[in-house]
């Protein structure tokens, strides 16, 4: 039996006649009524996961798979959004409430356990216990088989008390007993759970950022969903954000910048916040940038084809060696001779486009070339196309500029921009929810579940054959079978010693 | 049987000596694969062996149970930690197939990174989370039979793992391309945390079942829930094809690179007589649920005999309709040929496949809306012209499928034995309190468990995805599986429930279990979808 167990049946009985404020706080209280409650949550959860959420990607085709008669009818009883409907909430917090006044109601008879252990009790009620055995001492007084007893119980853990009354010396051994306490450290931390987790959402929001290398901007984001309509709303941040380096870490080189081919996005960005000043962050997957309440992480790409760094050949048209040389995206380089070469722009399907000015036709890397501007020491800045692959000197874009034969030798695969997606949480009411309250809970249920309170009595008085009797009882309120073992040893130690002293006890 | 509960051995460090065995014995089998390289036996093989050891196992202490042999109950015990052990061992070898796997490809390629270990830990599709939830249920199992008079629960508990092993054939064991997200150090924690609580979620689930036998809950009452079980099966397979027209349409696959898995293709061959023999099935077990309602409700001796002849029927049917479907599968040679002629004589099989390719494309509500039939026939015509003599058939295709019609005939099986001589087995189950104890003790750890499981997985997603909880199909999963294993634990304390009413409660939250585990991969939309 568990302390609960005992404790729900030390319950006083309302009578009808106590007031009605009560009798509802006694309702409310009890765990038929909060099982009822976790019945409609998985009720309701259900219902979320079959009919698919406005959030969900793939809605709008399921959407308008419905027929009007169900979007009807969905959509007016907010199944479509069910986990924030009104009725939802609702059910959370009553099951809060109903923890939090089950707690109160009964944290009385578990800290009897601690604080007024049950040290005897009557011949017929330690008979009753789930483990009992009557053994037959011959030739020891019930004081000094009650001394043995109690070394035994110490010797297996157990703290032991004596009590003598009236010639009877009950030996009370226990261990575990703030296992009682228990479940309400577990009911604690899920409340942490629960309150951290609500406060998160009630102060927070979520919104994402592009970040395209070199781009400044002090918005983010908002996005809210309505059915079938995603709107967005823009969010001043306290600070502006510049995005200073993206990369992809790809498996294959080779390959595409798809996802499946990827190890990981990271993100390099310039916060700079006219409070605190300037600092510097990287947003890698799994590994978040919280600043001030705002957390930044990876959400997706804008995948097409770009450079993160660029290697450049140079045939120099008045002969001599072939110069190579790297750029990074955004970035430029000047030549041993004072040419000023700067890296800005990146297609990776080269084609023309219809107002006859350079475009992608794709967004693979088919015909990929970097768009430089060219500066000769004393010349005018001019626009070159540097191509991966060869291309005749009389084609107008590949021929030769200002003075060098322009070829793109290799190149970093990158995105053309990453998606951050932010969590606003002021108070950093989730962290605190999930590490402090999981975590607790997750320690509470391990100390509930595989730590027992186990109770053993050996009520020992003089026999009239000027031996003793011993009554040993004991229970456990959870796992049984582990106490069973134990008693079965603590009677095999009584019983076991007697046959060493020869002198015939029996179980 | 209280002669059972009289062999009440201590549990001494011994009692774990098989357990710790199997675990040391898999990893000398991983240094092996490690020192040998992939000339080494694979990991797909070992998987095999841990089912034939499972199954084997499983059928001694059947044995055991109606013809009581220590041989047979010894022989199914280390049968049992054989296949625990073949099962770890494949895991293990897997994680290592996986880092040569990429290494391979990265190398070629002139990438010299060295990425850590865990990158490459197989928990990274269904595949291979069947491979740890049949291990959680192994080895769930070996330690709850560390005492005598809980072997049996080896009968009951290793057919499910085995069928879980199955369903991983089925799924097959290509690598996937791990998308980064789930390069994490919270994935071997999350997912090695889901793999054992819905192992001893399983034996929970077993030992439920072993419960209602010796409660004396008649067995054509299991019957009833097994048969419409089976109904529910035949159904829904091949797209609820069954009952409405009399056909079973097998998927196909289109090749995809060298060792990756093959795509999916929006269309499905009909295989011939499979839909007819489905459908009969259907019809026996319909009539097994009549009959067994009649005897049960009004007493009737003569329903209850006709019931146990249909019974066997349906046995029967549903061996011969899954050897039909599997032979159908493997022989078939003129998939081009046979799928032109199916889609000349039903062209409404092309708006279908175009529809489902149109609500692939993620396109917008008023894109789909403007989307005619005529438009949506055209794509899966293109389809066909650009794929069509690629397409083939696997019984890999319909994994899920496969194996619910393999559970449903286990299911079936099972029913009919407990049926043959009720009593002489009941007599030699533990008793009632013992297993009601154990039950709670399975349901507390089920418990705790899926609690570890939603925490790790919360905190996870709060580092990936930026928020913790986002009711994603299998979070929800997930979180009404907990919420009736809390549900359980409550009701025994507050309404006393204990025994028949608790073992309900254990069958119901291992069945949420089994639907979060795999019916949100494959029926229900959301961000786990890969697993």
């Amino acid at each position: 039996m568990s302390a609960s167990e005992e404790t729900i049946k030390s319950r006083a009985v309302v009578r009808p006649s106590a007031p009605i404020v009560n009798r509802a706080l006694d309702q409310i209280s009890s765990v038929r009524v909060g099982v009822v409650t976790l019945v409609i949550l998985v009720i309701l959860s259900m219902s979320g996961m079959l009919i698919l959420q406005q959030n969900v990607q793939g809605f709008d085709a399921y959407y308008v798979s419905l027929t009007p008669a169900e979007r009807l009818v969905f959509g007016s009883l907010g199944l479509f959004d069910v986990y924030h409907s009104w009725y939802f909430q609702l059910t959370l917090l009553f099951l809060s409430l109903n923890i939090v006044l089950a707690s109160i109601d009964r944290f009385p008879s578990a800290w009897s356990y601690i604080a007024r252990p049950k040290v005897k009790g009557s011949r017929g009620w330690l008979l009753g216990r789930p483990e009992n055995e009557i053994v037959e001492v011959a030739g020891r007084s019930a004081e000094a088989e009650a001394a043995e007893i109690e070394s035994k119980f110490r010797a297996s853990g157990l703290k032991t008390t004596v009590t003598n009354e009236n010639g009877s010396i009950t030996v009370f051994g226990e261990r575990g007993r703030i296992n009682r306490l228990g479940a309400y450290v577990v009911h604690v931390f899920l409340l942490t759970l629960f309150l951290g987790h609500f406060v998160s959402l009630t102060t927070g929001f979520d919104a994402d950022v592009r970040m395209i290398p070199g781009s400044v901007t002090d918005e983010i984001q908002m996005i809210e969903f309505n059915l079938d309509k995603k709107e967005k709303f823009n969010v001043k941040l306290p600070f502006s954000i510049e995005c200073t380096d993206i990369q992809q870490r790809l498996i294959d080189s080779r390959g595409t910048i798809d996802v499946t081919n990827t190890m990981d996005w990271r993100t390099q960005m310039k916060i700079n916040d006219p409070q605190y000043g300037e600092m510097i962050a990287d947003v890698s997957m799994n590994r978040p940038v919280n600043y001030r309440g705002y957390r930044f992480f990876q959400a997706q790409t804008i995948p097409v084809g770009n450079a993160r760094e660029i290697t450049l050949e140079l045939t120099p048209q008045a002969g001599g060696e072939v110069i190579t040389t790297k750029i990074n995206r955004n970035g430029g380089t000047t030549l041993a001779d004072g040419t000023k070469v700067d890296y800005t722009e990146f297609m990776p399907d080269f084609t023309f486009g219809g107002d006859g000015q350079p475009d992608t036709r794709t967004g693979e890397y088919n015909n990929p070339v970097a768009i430089l501007n060219v500066t000769p020491p004393g010349g005018e800045r001019q626009r070159v196309f540097a191509f991966a692959q060869k291309l005749a000197d009389n084609v107008p874009v590949g021929a030769p500029k200002a003075g060098y034969k322009w070829r793109l030798a290799a190149f970093e695969k990158s995105p053309l921009a990453h998606v951050l997606s932010i969590k606003y949480d002021p108070f950093n009411a989730s962290i605190i929810a999930w590490y402090v309250g999981g975590f607790g809970l997750i320690g509470a249920l391990g100390f509930v579940f595989f730590i027992s309170h186990r109770r053993v009595w050996a009520q020992v008085t003089d026999s009239e054959n000027g031996g003793s009797e011993v009554v040993l009882a004991g229970e456990a309120n959870r796992n049984q079978a582990a106490f069973g073992d134990l008693f079965k040893k603590l009677s095999e130690q009584i019983r076991g010693e007697e046959r060493g002293n020869n002198d015939g006890r029996t179980g | 049987m209280e002669e059972l509960d009289r062999l009440e051995e201590r549990v001494t460090w011994q009692s774990y000596l098989p357990t710790i065995m199997v675990i040391v014995g898999s990893f000398a089998m991983l240094g092996l694969r490690m020192q040998m390289g992939d000339a080494f036996i694979n990991d797909g093989a070992l998987m095999m062996i841990a089912l034939a050891c499972y199954i084997l196992a499983a059928l001694f202490q059947l044995t055991n149970l109606y013809a009581p042999s220590s041989m047979a109950e010894k022989i199914g015990f280390f049968g049992a930690a054989l296949g625990v052990f073949f099962n770890l061992s494949s895991w293990l070898v897997r994680w290592v197939s996986a880092y040569d796997h990429e290494i391979a490809i990265m190398r070629d390629s002139g990438n010299m990174e060295n990425p850590w270990v865990f990158r490459y830990i197989p928990f990274a599709n269904l595949y291979d989370l069947s491979l740890a939830f049949a291990f959680g249920a192994g080895v769930a199992t070996l330690l709850f039979a560390q005492r005598r008079k809980f072997r049996i629960l080896t009968a009951f508990t290793l057919p499910l793992a085995a069928l879980i092993l199955t369903l991983a054939r089925f799924i097959g064991n290509e690598f996937i391309d791990l998308p980064p997200v789930l390069d994490s150090y919270w994935r071997p924690i999350h997912v090695g945390v889901a793999s054992l609580s819905y192992g001893v979620a399983l034996v929970c689930f077993g030992v439920a079942v072993i419960y209602l036998l010796k409660d004396r809950v008649k067995v054509e009452a299991m019957a009833i829930w097994s048969s419409i079980f089976g109904i529910a099966v035949i159904a829904t397979v091949s797209k609820f094809s069954v009952f409405t027209e009399f056909v079973y349409r097998a998927g196909l696959f289109v090749p995809n690179e060298i060792g990756k898995k093959p795509f999916s293709a929006p269309f499905r061959l009909e295989l011939p007589f499979a839909g007819p023999a489905l459908a009969v099935s259907g019809v026996l077990l319909a009539g097994v649920i009549v009959a067994f309602l009649i005897y049960i409700y009004q007493h009737n001796e003569k329903a209850r005999g006709i019931g146990h002849v249909l019974l066997k029927f349906a046995l029967i049917a549903q061996i011969v309709s899954i050897g039909i479907v599997v032979y159908g599968i493997k022989a078939e040679t003129n998939t081009q040929a046979r799928l032109q002629a199916q889609l000349a004589a039903d062209t409404g099989q092309y708006v279908t496949a175009g529809m489902a390719m149109a609500e692939n494309q993620d396109l917008s509500v008023n894109e789909l809306r403007q989307m005619t039939a005529k438009q949506q026939e055209q794509m899966g015509r293109s389809y066909i012209q650009a794929n069509g003599d690629k397409l083939y058939t696997s019984l890999n295709t319909n994994p899920v499928e496969v194996a619910s019609l393999i559970t449903a005939l286990v299911g079936t099986f099972f029913v009919m034995m407990f049926a043959f001589r009720t009593d002489k087995i009941v007599d030699r189950l533990p008793s009632l309190d013992s297993l009601d104890s154990l039950m709670y003790k399975t349901a507390c750890l089920a418990f705790a468990g899926l609690a570890m499981l939603l925490i790790t997985g919360a905190i996870w997603a709060n580092e990936s995805w930026g928020r913790p909880w986002g009711f994603d199909s299998k979070e929800t999963g997930a979180l009404v599986a907990w919420l009736t294993y809390a549900a359980f634990i409550h009701t025994r304390i507050a309404r006393g429930w204990k025994g028949r009413s608790s073992a309900y409660f254990a069958i119901i939250g291992f069945l949420l279990v089994i639907f979060t585990y795999l019916g949100v991969s494959y029926l229900l939309k959301g961000l786990h979808s890969y697993a």
